[in-house]
């Protein structure tokens, strides 16, 4: 289990060092798509975690999730771009609600864990 | 074991791919601080697109005034020709440029001996003969009249001083060189006219030749 967050801590440092040092920058026009991207991301990464602290992490389920979320989170941020609606904040609504509840069942397993 | 580390990296390789996202996006939205709202830009666009078709307006509408000016300057232009030649008409009919052409030369002499008439009055050449054949010569066409290299323009006077004819106030003397310019036939058949004027001066006794030529010289009128 430590060991899993170490890794994933160190993955993200590594990420982080990469994308701050490769010379390409994302144009202004993707950035939004990006964002939304990176969002999903974070709510697929959270949800993993999550599912490890329940005893139920699946390896296929956790890595296409993340992908699939963040690709499709883009994708409907691009077509709602084109139809002329703002349908990426469904996708911010959707996985913001989903980050928290995220959130607060960590806390509540790490606190459950800590004062058993 | 071996599914357990198969594991660890697909969560290092996910970590490390949403790292790589958070910082690639933290590197764009930081770039422009703030950045440019969608909405701005779309505002920009659409103002870009008015002042595109606007400096389009103005670029057709310095071509067509840059057409009329052309137009006005090659009117003026024209103007000015046609002014010139006008001019140079005027000046013409005024007798103030030498003119050159074909035309007709009359010369005009008093009777050899005394003349076979009896009035001595009649047997000289008066003021009267030189301005019947000057008027002779305007009505058959003449453009330009010179005698004895006096011009005859609208002020010339051709009148008897004492025994002389003082034409431009300046006195001449026989034999009488008329000049006329235009068209030699016509001038020639309206004096050599059966019962004209060069026949009723031979009848009186003057001695009259009529040359036609091709080109003639005629002095401008020398204002004094």
């Amino acid at each position: 289990m430590w060991v899993g967050v170490l890794l994933a801590v160190l993955g993200l440092g590594l990420g982080v060092l990469i994308g701050f040092n490769i010379p390409v920058v994302l144009p202004q026009d993707y950035a939004k798509y990006m964002s939304v991207a990176a969002l999903a991301a974070l709510d697929s990464v959270f949800g993993g975690i999550r599912a490890a602290m329940e005893d139920k992490f699946d390896q296929g389920i956790f890595v296409s999730g993340f992908f699939s979320n963040a690709l499709l989170a883009a994708g409907l941020t691009y077509i709602g771009d084109r139809l002329g609606i703002d349908l990426y904040l469904a996708a911010v609504v959707a996985f913001g609600v989903r980050l928290f509840q995220n959130l607060a069942f960590i806390r509540r397993y790490l606190l459950k864990k800590k004062f058993r | 074991m071996p599914k357990k580390n198969t594991a660890y990296l697909s969560i290092m390789l996910v970590t490390a791919f949403m790292g790589l996202m958070l910082a690639v996006q933290f590197r764009a939205a930081n770039r422009a601080p703030g950045g440019i709202p969608t909405d701005r830009a779309k505002e920009m666009m659409t103002e870009l697109k008015q002042v595109n078709h606007e400096r389009d307006n103005l670029t057709k509408e310095i071509n067509d005034l840059t057409y009329k000016l052309n137009q006005l300057n090659k009117g003026r232009t024209e103007a000015l020709n046609a002014l010139n030649s006008e001019l140079g008409k005027v000046r013409m009919l005024a007798g103030l440029v030498t003119v050159t052409g074909p035309g007709i030369e009359v010369v005009l002499d008093n009777p050899e001996n005394g003349g076979k008439t009896t009035s001595p009055e009649l047997s000289f050449i008066q003021d009267q003969d030189l301005l019947g054949l000057v008027n002779e010569l305007w009505g058959s066409g003449a453009e330009a009249i010179s005698i004895n290299g006096q011009r005859i323009i609208a002020t010339t006077e051709i009148r008897l001083a004492a025994p002389f004819i003082n034409i431009n106030t300046t006195r001449v003397v026989p034999p009488y060189q008329v000049l006329a310019i235009g068209s030699p036939d016509s001038m020639a058949n309206a004096l050599e006219l059966p019962g004209g004027l060069v026949e009723y001066y031979r009848d009186i006794g003057f001695q009259v030749t009529v040359e036609k030529h091709d080109d003639l010289t005629i002095p401008a009128y020398a204002a004094r």
